[in-house]
């Protein structure tokens, strides 16, 4: 029995971690921006893949892995800004803002993934593992890198946390969320902390998108396999919450991984999207409340 | 209307007079519908050289009965519904005479019917799905490669001898080949006394198998074997290593699994992987050493067994053509079944009840990315029954 907890069961959960902690990072910026602009962001898994191209093609130019880390999220907000700007403004006051705006980040995810497709070709490509080798905990053997990836990943939806919740420019981004006409006359420039949180949602993909890609492999479509799980989490945590996102990616991605021990892994689909059908049939907002209301 | 008429008319006559009359001196057209893009690009690479090669041996020393041969190539993605896409293209625009190049099974299952209504005949010289000829067989299909089954015959003879009564765990790609593969090696591994401790399957072109380590370390096999292909063996057997996975593991597998393309992608994860195969580079006789040479010489890259099968596919289409004097299907068919003809890894038979190739079978074991030969079969003890009853 301690046997199958250690052998078994707890690399298992660990993987499962490591998984949640990269779906959780996703999902942090299409909840951001959801709950603040109400934009939901169909192109937000296209921006994840931008972000890991970006990384790959630094990365093969000779650029150090920790300084990807701050380059390509940076790289990231200027595009971010001009997406806001120039596109999702341009219908974000029209009556059915919900179906233009999803419509028009859609087309746009469709685009960049073409895009990427004719600048990197089809194929799937991997960057070497940026940081090598294993610890053996407890007789089980864990890759470095992924244990990286906990931490970091759990660091920064901390830090993301602290911004949103601890600081002036958080409470700015809160008040404009809840109530965007009082923000403004209180001298909340309102739009410039909607391009601010939409460039930063985008970098936030792309940080995931580098920190992905070593595991996952980098190709053009690559922003579909993460975007459906990703959705869900923001939808189950209930959308714009910050806390929803994490206590949804975490429970779900353990769902998985302790499933895919009895049954086969390739149900842990169904029994996620199972469990999102309910969510919104029992509880349509979501576990959480929405930025700016928790 | 009368508009209409003058330029339906028109284009009719442009059409009738553009058509093509197939002189003598005209090329034989031979389709190669396979996956240029996606996991299974390597393999599509190795299927173009391996026919490329050929092709260019043959035109050079005079063609097929005086015609040369003219190669029409189409990306299928290791995807049927785009491969019957592609087929239907070739047959119907190109007009081929012959199609070959498919990879993956369901795409040499779906182009076959393809195949069947347009009256043509096809071959893959790669899927290894025992269905393609058995109970799913076709009288326009023919195979040129290896079939599960009998790669599992020479493997699971040489597992017998090393580990005796085994406990094997099962991991297949999620689609006819991966589950024609695991089903064949488990009831030949039954047969030897071995237990099989379950099976699973992950979808083609899985990014990340780390969610399937779980029920392979309850399971606790003593061997694992595995009919990935292509970019999913890298994946597979690079993270298994990650993990400590492969730690007193002897892990065997189709022979598609690790090939010269993939191997050293692979690394140092691939080394002990040993799998039954109808090809080795290192076969040694003097027509499969002029072969490697002329391969390396050309792409700089060995050749597996795919491009091997691939290389071997233009010598069976030649040998049927000229004895059958000329490209008609019923003619061209009937000159296929029961042919012998010479390739790189030694002589093969095209077996006329379920049109499946019989060869020999090596046991090759993956030593520092080189590929050991360790045993032999010969092909009439690996090829198991014809049970094709559709012609």
């Amino acid at each position: 029995m301690l046997d199958y907890l250690q052998f078994v069961l707890a690399p298992q959960m660990v993987t499962g971690l490591s998984l949640g902690v990269a779906v959780i990072l996703v999902a942090l910026g299409l909840t951001i921006i959801f709950g603040l602009l109400d934009v939901i962001n169909m192109s937000h898994g296209e921006f994840y893949a931008v972000g890991a191209y970006l990384a790959l093609s630094l990365g093969a130019a000779g650029i150090d892995f920790g300084l990807l880390l701050v380059l390509v999220p940076a790289l990231m907000v200027p595009a971010g800004f001009i997406v806001e700007r120039g596109l999702i403004q341009r219908v974000f006051n029209s009556p059915d803002r919900h179906t233009t705006t999803l419509l028009l980040t859609f087309g746009l995810g469709l685009v960049i993934e073409e895009v990427l497709a004719v600048i990197f070709g089809p194929n799937t490509q991997r960057p070497a593992t940026p940081i090598r080798g294993a610890v053996e905990i407890l007789g089980v053997m864990l890759p470095n890198y992924r244990l990286f990836l906990i931490v970091f990943g759990l660091l920064i939806v901390g830090a993301v946390a602290l911004v949103v919740y601890k600081t002036r420019l958080g409470a700015m981004v809160r008040a404009a969320a809840f109530d965007r006409h009082m923000a403004a006359s209180l001298g909340v420039p309102v739009s410039l902390v909607f391009a601010g949180a939409f460039s930063f949602g985008i970098a936030l993909a792309g940080l995931a998108g580098v920190l992905l890609a070593p595991i996952y492999s980098v190709f053009p479509t690559m922003g579909r396999d993460f975007i459906l799980l990703a959705f869900t989490v923001v939808i189950v945590g209930g959308m714009g919450s910050i806390a929803g996102a994490v206590v949804a990616g975490l429970v779900l991605t353990q769902i998985q991984a302790i499933s895919s021990l009895y049954i086969s892994p390739v149900w842990s689909d169904p029994i996620v999207f199972g469990i999102l059908v309910i969510t919104l049939m029992v509880r349509p907002q979501g576990l959480f409340g929405r930025l700016g209301r928790g | 209307m009368a508009n209409t008429f003058r330029t339906l008319s028109l284009s009719l006559l442009v059409s009738v007079a553009s058509a093509p009359l197939a002189l003598a001196a005209d090329p034989i057209k031979i389709g190669v519908d396979t996956p240029l893009s996606g996991t299974y690009a390597p393999i599509g690479q190795q299927v173009r050289w391996g026919l490329e090669l050929a092709t260019k041996e043959v035109n050079a020393a005079g063609g097929i009965a005086g015609r040369q041969i003219q190669l029409i190539i189409e990306d299928e993605e290791a995807n049927p519904a785009v491969a019957v896409q592609k087929a239907d293209k070739l047959f119907q625009v190109d007009k081929v005479d012959f199609l070959t190049g498919t990879v993956n099974s369901g795409s040499t299952l779906a182009v076959g019917q393809i195949a069947e209504r347009a009256n043509k005949l096809m071959a893959t010289t790669v899927s290894f799905a025992d269905s393609i000829t058995t109970d799913k067989c076709s009288p326009n299909v023919f195979r040129v490669n290896a079939r599960a089954e009998q790669q599992s015959a020479a493997l699971a003879a040489w597992l017998a001898k090393e580990k005796p009564n085994p406990k094997v765990y099962f991991v297949g790609p999620d689609y006819e080949m991966g589950r024609s593969t695991v089903a064949a090696f488990q009831k030949g591994v039954k047969e030897r006394g071995g237990t099989s401790l379950g099976e699973v399957f992950a979808p083609l072109d899985s990014k990340d198998y780390t969610q399937y380590f779980g029920q392979i370390r309850s399971a606790r096999p003593q061997v694992l074997y595995t009919s990935t292909a292509g970019n999913d063996t890298v994946r597979l057997l690079t993270q298994m290593q990650d993990f400590g996975l492969l730690n007193n593991l002897t892990v065997v597998g189709a022979s598609g699994t690790v090939t010269s393309q993939n191997v050293s992608a692979i690394g140092t994860a691939a080394d002990g992987f040993t799998t039954g195969v109808g090809y080795s580079p290192q076969i040694d006789t003097p027509e499969n050493k002029k072969f490697v040479d002329a391969f390396r010489a050309a792409y700089k890259a060995d050749p597996d067994l795919y491009g091997a099968d691939s290389y071997g596919l233009i010598l069976f289409y030649k040998a049927a053509v000229e004895k059958a004097g000329s490209t008609e299907t019923d003619k061209v068919r009937a000159a296929m079944r029961d042919l012998k003809w010479a390739t790189p890894q030694g002589e093969k038979l095209m077996r006329a009840g379920d049109h499946q190739a019989v060869q020999t079978m090596y046991v090759v074991q993956v030593e520092k990315s080189q590929f050991k030969i360790k045993g032999t079969v010969p092909g009439d003890q690996a090829i198991g029954p014809d049970s094709c009853t559709r012609f």
